[in-house]
């Protein structure tokens, strides 16, 4: 069974555009930010990403800042897929294919040294600097000195509840 | 950096994850509230409960929820790790533009998305490749110039005695008298003044003729030429490095690729192609430069250890290697520091100046190289 972000994207092709949301994901759905808010593309990044772990495969990332959110428009060949952050609090959802439904994230992770950062475990995993190089620099305090992987998981309200830096992510504390 | 391998069982596995929190109270006496969080759904192991996302740039774990005043995962005090952590392990939008701006395409060998780290990671960081004596200039006993064998009387690397002169342990010598082969002291005639005398107590008079100040600059307990880094005529001085952003988004593990503009060109030979390089290096007595592994795990290094510059190799310079930034197509800014002043230099890396001038010694073509292999060179 493909993961549910994959599994969005699979409906949405098998139904050539009319895109189902898994169950689960539909109790979870957030409505879509208000169609008024001003949208500017940041950037458009040619890259690579990979779906339900599978291999690398070529992708362009559209960056978009829309009113409080951005939003990150993977298109991998005929998949779309697009990632909706939010801050103040942050949150992140997904929306697959012609959906307009976001669904909130599980999880999320970033390995630094790799560029990468992975959403929902390795449902989706793309290569962009880009995000990283403006984590970063906007985060000069100590929190991100010498931290290369992050990863943050969402509770049922959308919003953090738990992160870990590197090795602490390995960490137990059963 | 250092940190334990992620493994891909414990990536997967299902966890349960058991959190103490404990309330900030002037006095604590509160007891440990255990709270088991299940992460059924989650392949991530969490350690910290981040409290609630906070506000953008404050407040993980702080009075907005996670668990009380302290900030979530902490243990009393307000100070704790998470308390600024924006509640989300410092993720955010992403959407302010770094310095440098926005990459069009991500470009080298195009890297795989992956969030496994490296098997052996070293507490130093990444080594980026092994030094080998080419990387430092190959010290042949002739690149030293001065160090002929008609100097030194007989002096060739096998009159030594058990080859302690080799080229790559120039500076290693083992000077104690009892290992150096006395034997080869007979060939040694035509030392001038006598300055190459055995002395009375048995000691080998080294001061003289083997002028050290001949060798253009010292030499490390490596066994490396450490060039002194000159200052040129043309540099300007006293460059505030506190106005400065010496840590921008880019200068970060991952930089190779993170670097927002146009890379991998430079470098890639086995010496320079500027047209000045070959007389020049000749004179310098040096045959090859640092070559891009060593700067790359130099800048590593530097990073891992939050740095703010690498010292240049076989050089005294300090490059502040987050200063550097690409002019155009083929040039480079950069701040660098010498004895204490932080000069703001350009280079063009296709013509091989600094300041629009030609190196003034090795050192300086070092430096050079450095900047330009930081802002054009290939990712390691």
């Amino acid at each position: 069974m493909p993961p549910p972000l994959l599994r969005g994207v699979l409906a949405c092709a098998a139904l050539l555009g009319s895109c189902l949301m898994p169950a689960a994901a539909q109790t979870q759905s957030q409505p879509a930010p208000s169609s008024a808010a001003t949208s500017k593309v940041l950037y458009t990044l040619a890259t690579q990403c990979s779906l339900a772990g599978g291999p690398p495969q070529p992708c362009t990332v559209e960056a978009i800042n829309e009113g409080a959110t951005t939003i990150y428009r993977h298109r991998i060949g005929p998949q779309t897929i697009a990632v909706r952050i939010t801050e103040s609090p942050v949150t992140m959802a997904s929306q697959s294919g012609t959906s307009k439904t976001w669904v909130p994230l599980r999880t999320a992770g970033a390995l630094f040294s790799t560029n990468t950062i992975c959403f929902n475990g390795r449902e989706l995993c793309v290569v962009n600097p880009n995000y990283l190089n403006s984590v970063r620099e906007d985060r000069q305090d100590l929190r991100l000195q010498g931290r290369d992987l992050v990863k943050v998981h969402f509770g049922p309200d959308g919003r953090v509840d738990a992160s870990c830096y590197d090795s602490g992510c390995e960490a137990d504390l059963r | 950096m250092s940190g334990a391998l992620i493994s891909s069982t414990s990536w997967r596995r299902r966890n349960s994850l058991v959190l103490a929190l404990m309330l900030a109270a002037p006095t604590i006496t509160s007891p440990l509230a255990a709270l088991a969080v299940s992460l059924d759904a989650s392949p991530y192991q969490l350690i910290a409960r981040g409290g609630g996302g906070g506000g953008g740039r404050g407040g993980g774990g702080g009075r907005s929820g996670g668990g009380g005043r302290s900030g979530g995962g902490d243990f009393g005090g307000g100070r704790s790790g998470f308390q600024n952590s924006g509640g989300a392990g410092g993720l955010n939008r992403g959407a302010s533009r770094p310095t440098g701006g926005w990459s069009q395409s991500v470009r080298g060998s195009a890297p795989s998305p992956s969030l496994s780290r490296p098997a052996s990671r070293p507490s130093g960081g990444f080594s980026g490749g092994t030094r080998t004596s080419a990387d430092f200039g190959n010290r042949t006993p002739g690149d030293f110039g001065n160090r002929t064998p008609g100097d030194g009387g007989n002096r060739t690397p096998s009159a030594l005695g058990a080859g302690d002169r080799t080229p790559g342990s120039l500076g290693s010598i083992d000077r104690t008298p009892s290992s150096f082969d006395r034997s080869n002291l007979s060939n040694r005639t035509g030392l001038t003044n006598g300055d190459r005398s055995l002395g009375a107590d048995g000691t080998f008079n080294r001061n003289g003729t083997l002028n050290r100040s001949n060798l253009n600059g010292n030499v490390n307990r490596d066994g490396q030429r450490v060039f002194n880094g000159s200052v040129g005529n043309n540099w300007s001085r006293d460059w505030n490095v506190n106005n400065v952003n010496l840590s921008p988004g880019w200068a970060r593990p991952g930089w190779g690729y993170a670097r927002p503009w146009g890379t991998g060109w430079y470098g890639g030979w086995a010496t320079p192609a500027w047209g000045w390089w070959g007389a020049n290096a000749a004179l310098w007595g040096i045959s090859s430069l640092a070559s891009a592994a060593v700067i790359n795990a130099a800048v590593d290094s530097a990073v891992a250890s939050n740095t703010t510059y690498i010292v240049v190799p076989q050089t005294t310079y300090q490059l502040l290697y987050g200063t550097v930034q690409p002019s155009g197509s083929q040039g480079v800014s950069f701040l660098v520091q010498v004895d204490g002043n932080t000069f703001n230099l350009t280079a063009d890396c296709n013509a091989g100046t600094v300041n629009g001038a030609l190196p003034n010694d090795a050192a300086q073509a070092e430096l050079l190289n450095a900047a330009c292999q930081v802002a054009y060179g290939s990712a390691s």
